[in-house]
């Protein structure tokens, strides 16, 4: 008995987002269909994977983590590279050294950080603040400065600071990551808001502020799906791609730093610790996730492979 | 504010004086008096429900044959029946009269009204003397439920409040308290249980369950209201914990339960209750949007009151402000339909943004630092009323979009409840304490009413106590309104993430969703 | 897709007489709308209506049950496609599987393995679901062998695996009385396979080799009279595995009727870590069982993690975790503030404190997320709450002062909650907006 296959016809899609410069550039979004469904539409570009690099040594990493970047963590530029060695599509810059309760490092100095990570890697670089979000503003403008026409990608840009980040983009040609929430509504506005200022939809990623397996993955699970419902139903300002920022929310939960001895009941850190990022970062792609900032090297390599899995083409 | 002169079509009201003309007995017709009586009643009135009080019935014999066989029965309507609170010899021409009354959370308001005629003698109101105890129904409720004596206290207040109106509006018109003989009530759900001494201990409570929503009526004496003793009070049904019988007054009142067209009834209170439907099915809630738009909580807000700030405009280029007041005195304050012009024109002017965020430009003058952040001035302390700069802050501005927001998401859920578009309300009628009038346009601008054609639109002002003069005037009325409240299906909107969604995507200037509004991007 | 309230209302008979448990009709038919509420439920629906009614009203996946007792496993009644539009009604099943190449030791010893994939999350209990017998050998002896070690050595319920009908029977007559599930039927042995599952009245897997074959397959079956069905569509790679799940949900909740019953899945991919990632998305996407071979619990913990986030309900306001949230590195000196969970208010406060530069201590009371006022309104929060989150968690070990910050429009509540808990109540801004220039202006601990 034949089955008449169900398709959607979907009228819209996600904006396509290019990220550094030629011959390196990198881009993501652009999807005509929910994911990996390749019997209804376009899935051009492989979701991304960023490996993170932070200006400065953390402290709080478990060993499992700090082993795989040994040497290189109290030097952004050594890490960088790292990172590229292992792989990475993107490096991760996130300036945590900024915040006052750290070095509060000048955002000229942050620059000047950015500027050389950028300079020593031929991967396009994704450059996060320290969360402080008057700080952010101060610091993302002068790296936007500094970095000018290379085409980054800077955040987090949120309801209170993304005017200058917004107005930075736009003269120095980066794009931007709208982060909001775990709230449909309020990514949305946003978005709004930043469109208003005439950055073009192709310039914003959506942050919808995701959490890691079992700490409520659920929220911005559905967040996703329902934005790239949206993007693919013709809502103009949810059709952004989605970045996943899964590392530093991985690496806090008791699953992934427990070791094997303090936690015997759960098994071997090792696998259980790659597989909560990977598995939390297939879920994620599952719901519409473009780019992912993973923090292990292992992680990496298995999610791509998971990934390489998933973009073979099925057709009826 | 005397209310209009809205007579049912089936005059009726709740106490009247009929005079009946009895067939004296005799040897053939040795029927009872009291029979006698109901038989005449019947035959000259249709009224077969009727039943005699003891005291009336006591002294019955004497007062038929005084009056040779001409008397005049006092009814009074007890809902299910209809009680002969007293017969009188020969045809009494005196008047009788009944109150109408809305008692809101704020302000109680009593029309005295000429049950013989249907004309409003005198209207009134003032202040509810509970607020001493809370500004809103929650402190209230508390105070009643945790004080020893608390809930006698403001069954006091409440009743107090009312009986210094009925002194004023005797001492004004004339009319003596002992002629008024009936009372109709109309209040929110919590309201009537303070006003009746009910225990309103689980209104706030989940479940949210009211003592009692379909009320008996009750004797004057027994609450020390000053009217006739033996009047009889009635209160309009609740529906609900936050859905009262102010509503139901309202949506009797508009008939909402007789109309083919689908219509929306709002009353933008203190908490934005709402009906949705027509004479197939009808739907309500209470979004809680707060008393935002009546004044509450915006540190310069008014009731529509002389001074206060009806209608705003602000030059987008120098910022300057033109406004208008109520009776055209110098300003005191801002109310609803000022606010809702307010937030329209900050936004047209790039003063706030979509979130209600000031945005920063330094350029204008009455943009300024105040202590709970940003504000705007609207008038300067020489040109006001009262010697104070009159602002509005960013707090103020959040607030209102919340209570614009909670409004749009309740009408919002309601209808995503039927499964039925925006589009397909075909009428809406608002109350509530705008001001006089409420710029409906303006109202779209900001997304606290729906994007439709504005021909669809009519405000009403103050319909519980519309609605309670009209129920006090028509026993079909009054029976209407229980009716009605049986038919509504209530929406309870903590239930789910519905409401929820719907009121973070309308905490934006109009709404999150720009389709919904269709004609502020065509006109963009 | 389903019928709408009105549509429903419309076939009541509008009474109003409430023997539904419902206040009025529409109440009835919008519960009845949103799958909450059955049509058996009002006693006076007409003849007329029930025939209007019924079909739209029935599940559009068939509930199918695995096993008996307590670990019975129940599958379908699936409604929708995204779990925001309502929720996912019933877990994707975790089944572990042995062979029955193995030697009798080792069955027992995996399946005391399976047996302890017992894990605890935040109070509640999770755990695998079902034990896959599966008929490596071909040899129905062995095949019976190892299924009877599996009844004796696991309480699970039972998927028997093997085409070889001779062989199920056989299974059968040693585990059939738990009702386990026939795993199964296919083109060529669906007749046998579905006379057995008649005769102990267990689900059956129907399999196809495509989803063609699927549907015929399933037809067949049902031709027979039977209908606990679990539908297998053959695909073994995860990106067809995906491709077919969607199809058949999508196919199921057009009323497509071979494809109305829930699924099974099979994770066969080589590499370990791959295989769990693979069952991962099985699980995110609509299977109704996920058969795996590892029963490490480093492989199951996240897969059993996920099933509980996927499936919870989405229909509960967004609310955050009650309990201490640090922002900034606040010391003993930091202050003290108390919020609701509502996430909404918790992330605007959360925003002010970081933009007060001063790091700080946030304490979300528990107010099943709502707003502050919305919770103080509803005795939701109340000074007896605060206290007990001021006592139970932990903070007086934090701070080195007893302060505490609450929200200006609950001022009311200083003065008990001063009482009962015994810490000086500093009553805050009514907006958390404000909360920079307070602490300017009093914050001096
Ligand atoms: C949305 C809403 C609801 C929703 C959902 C609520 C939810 N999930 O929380 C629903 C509809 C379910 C609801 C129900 C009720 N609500 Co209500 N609701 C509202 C509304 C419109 C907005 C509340 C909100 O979400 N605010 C946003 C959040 C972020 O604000 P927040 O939690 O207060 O946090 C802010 C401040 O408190 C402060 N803050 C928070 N934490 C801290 C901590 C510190 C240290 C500091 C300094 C500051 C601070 O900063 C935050 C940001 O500004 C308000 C009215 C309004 N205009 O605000 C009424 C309101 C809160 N509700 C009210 C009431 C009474 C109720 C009901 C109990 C009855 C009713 N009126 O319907 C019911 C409950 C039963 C029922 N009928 O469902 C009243 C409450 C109190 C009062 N004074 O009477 C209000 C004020 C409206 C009113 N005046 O009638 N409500
Ligand atoms: S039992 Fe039937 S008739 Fe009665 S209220 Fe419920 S749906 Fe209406």
């Amino acid at each position: 008995m034949a089955v008449t296959i169900a398709k959607e016809r979907w009228t819209s899609k996600v904006a396509e987002v290019v990220l550094g410069t030629e011959p390196n550039a990198v881009k993501i979004g652009g999807e005509s269909t929910l994911p990996f469904l390749h019997f209804e539409g376009e899935m051009n570009n492989y979701p991304k994977v960023a490996l993170e690099v932070w200006d400065m040594e953390p402290t709080e990493w478990p060993e499992m983590l700090t082993r795989a970047y040994a040497g290189v963590l109290n030097d952004p530029v050594a890490w960088a590279k790292k990172c590229v060695e292992y792989g990475a599509d993107m490096v991760c810059l996130t300036l945590v050294s900024a915040h006052p309760d750290n070095k509060d490092t000048s955002p000229e100095e942050c620059a000047r950080v950015a500027k050389a990570v950028a300079d020593a890697v031929n991967v396009p670089l994704i450059v996060l603040g320290c969360g402080v979000e008057e700080k952010d503003a101060q610091v993302l403008e002068k790296v936007a400065e500094a970095l000018s026409g290379r085409n980054l990608l800077l955040g987090l840009a949120t309801a209170e600071n993304y005017k200058t980040i917004t107005a930075a983009c736009m003269v120095h040609g980066h794009n931007i990551i709208a982060s909001t929430p775990l709230d449909i509504n309020l990514e949305k506005q946003l978005n709004i808001l930043i469109m208003e200022m005439n950055l073009a939809a192709d310039r914003i990623v959506i942050d919808p502020s995701v959490g890691a397996l079992g700490y409520g993955i659920e929220y911005a699970y559905s967040i996703m799906e329902r934005t790239r419902i949206g993007a693919l139903t013709g809502d103009k300002m949810l059709a952004m791609p989605v970045i996943c920022i899964l590392g530093q929310e991985v690496w806090k939960t008791k699953e992934a730093k427990n070791t094997t001895e303090e936690a015997p009941e759960w098994g071997n850190q090792e696998r259980r610790a790659i597989l909560w990022e990977v598995v939390s970062a297939a879920a994620f792609a599952q719901a519409g996730g473009s780019l992912f900032v993973l923090r292990h090297p292992e992680s990496l390599k298995q999610f791509r492979a998971h990934i390489e899995k998933m973009m073979r083409p099925v057709t009826y | 504010r005397a209310g209009e002169e809205l007579l049912p079509a089936g005059f009726d009201p709740l106490f009247k004086k009929v005079a009946l003309e009895l067939p004296p007995p005799d040897l053939e017709d040795s029927r009872d008096d009291a029979g006698r009586l109901l038989d005449t009643l019947e035959k000259t009135t249709g009224m077969d429900d009727a039943l005699f009080n003891l005291e009336t019935l006591s002294n019955l014999p004497a007062v038929l044959r005084e009056g040779q066989w001409r008397v005049t029965a006092s009814l009074a309507d007890g809902k299910g029946y209809t009680e002969i609170v007293r017969v009188e010899p020969g045809r009494r021409a005196e008047k009788y009269y009944g109150l109408a009354v809305d008692i809101g959370t704020t302000t109680v308001v009593v029309e005295l009204v000429d049950l013989a005629g249907g004309r409003t003698v005198g209207v009134k109101g003032r202040y509810n003397k509970q607020a001493v105890y809370g500004d809103d129904v929650i402190s209230r409720i508390i105070y009643a439920v945790e004080t020893p004596g608390g809930r006698r206290e403001m069954q006091r207040a409440a009743v107090d409040t009312i009986n210094e109106l009925i002194t004023a509006l005797t001492a004004e018109t004339g009319v003596e308290s002992k002629d008024i003989h009936a009372v109709v009530c109309a209040g929110n759900t919590t309201m009537t249980h303070l006003f009746l001494g009910i225990d309103p201990a689980y209104i706030r409570m989940e479940p949210y369950t009211p003592a009692v929503n379909s009320l008996p009526p009750v004797r004057a004496a027994e609450l020390g209201l000053m009217v006739s003793p033996g009047a009889l009070v009635h209160c309009l049904p609740s529906i609900a914990s936050y859905v009262g019988g102010d509503i139901m007054a309202g949506a009797r009142l508009i008939e909402i339960d007789q109309a083919e067209e689908l219509t929306l009834f709002i009353d933008v209170g203190t908490n934005g209750e709402m009906v949705l439907g027509n004479k197939d099915w009808l739907l309500a809630c209470a979004c809680s949007a707060g008393p935002a738009f009546e004044g509450g909580g915006i540190r310069h807000g008014m009731r529509a009151m002389a001074g206060a700030i009806e209608h705003v405009q602000i030059d987008p280029r120098t910022g300057e402000v033109h406004y208008q007041t109520v009776d055209g005195a110098k300003p005191l304050g801002i109310c609803g339909s000022g606010l809702i012009d307010l937030m329209a024109v900050l936004r047209d002017a790039g003063i706030i943004d979509r979130t209600g965020q000031f945005l920063s430009r330094p350029e204008l003058p009455r943009l300024r630092e105040g202590d709970e952040g940003p504000e705007y001035v609207l008038a300067w302390a020489h040109e006001s009323g009262n010697e104070q700069d009159i602002t509005i802050s960013e707090a103020d501005v959040k607030n209102l979009i919340r209570a614009k927001g909670a409004v749009f998401a309740g009408i919002r859920t309601m209808l995503r409840m039927v499964d039925l578009p925006v589009e397909a309300i075909e009428r809406v009628i608002v109350a509530g304490g705008f001001g006089r009038y409420i710029n409906i346009r303006d109202a779209i601008a900001i997304g606290l009413f729906p994007d439709l054609p504005v021909e669809r639109y009519s405000y009403i002002g103050n319909s519980s106590l519309k609605g309670a003069r009209l129920a006090l005037l028509s026993r079909r009325v009054r029976d209407g309104v229980e009716e009605l409240a049986r038919k509504v299906t209530y929406l309870e909107l903590s239930v789910g993430n519905t409401f929820m969604d719907e009121f973070v995507s309308a905490l934006f200037l109009p709404h999150t969703d720009l389709n919904l509004f269709p004609s502020l991007i065509n006109a963009a | 897709m389903g019928l709408t309230g009105l549509e429903i209302f419309k076939q009541l008979p509008k009474t109003n007489c409430k023997d539904c448990g419902h206040p009025t009709c529409l109440a009835f038919a919008m519960a009845m709308a949103a799958g909450k509420a059955g049509l058996d439920q009002c006693p006076h629906v007409s003849d007329a209506a029930k025939e209007a009614l019924g079909a739209a009203s029935a599940p559009p996946v068939a509930l199918v049950k695995i096993g008996t007792g307590e670990k019975e496993v129940v599958l379908g009644n699936e409604t929708v496609l995204f779990r925001h539009d309502k929720r996912f009604e019933h877990p994707t099943g975790i089944a572990i599987s042995v062979c029955d190449t193995q030697n009798a030791e080792d069955i027992a010893a995996k399946i005391a393995q399976i047996n302890k994939l017992v894990f605890d999350r935040v109070g509640q209990i999770h755990q695998v679901n079902l034990v896959a017998v599966c008929n490596c050998s071909g040899e129905a002896d062995k095949f019976a062998a190892a299924v009877k070690i599996a009844v004796e050595n696991t309480g699970y319920p039972l998927v028997l695996i093997s085409e070889d009908a001779g062989a199920m029977e056989k299974a059968l007559e040693i585990a059939g009385a738990k009702k386990p599930l026939i795993c199964g039927a296919n083109a060529t042995n669906y007749e046998a396979m579905t006379a057995l599952a008649k005769k102990y009245d267990a689900p059956l897997v129907v399999k196809g080799a495509d989803l063609n074959d699927l549907a015929a397959v399933s037809e067949k079956v049902m031709a027979l009279g039977y209908k606990q069905l679990i539908l297998d569509s053959g695909a073994r790679e995860a990106n067809r595995v995906l491709a077919d799940q969607t199809q058949i949900r999508r196919q199921a909740l057009k009323r497509f009727r071979p494809f109305g019953y829930p699924t099974i899945t099979f994770v066969t991919n080589e590499d370990p870590v791959q295989a769990v990632v693979d069952a991962s998305v099985y699980i995110a996407k609509y299977a109704g069982i996920v058969v795996l071979d590892t029963a490490d619990p480093a492989d199951i913990l996240p897969l059993i993690t996920l099933r509980l986030n996927i499936y919870t309900d989405p229909q509960k306001p967004i609310a955050v975790e009650s309990k201490i949230y640090e922002i900034g590195n606040p010391g003993p000196d930091a202050p003290v503030y108390i919020t609701t969970n509502f996430s909404l208010t918790y992330f605007c406060v959360a925003g002010d404190v970081e933009a007060s530069r001063v790091p700080g201590y946030i304490l979300p009371v528990d107010t099943d997320g709502i707003s502050v006022l919305t919770g103080w309104a509803a005795g939701k929060f109340t000074p007896e709450k605060i206290t007990e989150m001021l006592q139970n968690s932990g903070i007086a070990d934090k701070v080195s002062h007893r302060k505490v910050i609450i929200p200006g429009g609950v001022a009311v509540l200083s003065g008990k909650l001063q009482e009962l808990s015994g810490w000086e109540v500093m009553v805050g801004p009514r907006e958390s907006a404000g909360i920079p220039s307070f602490l300017k202006q009093r914050w001096n601990a």
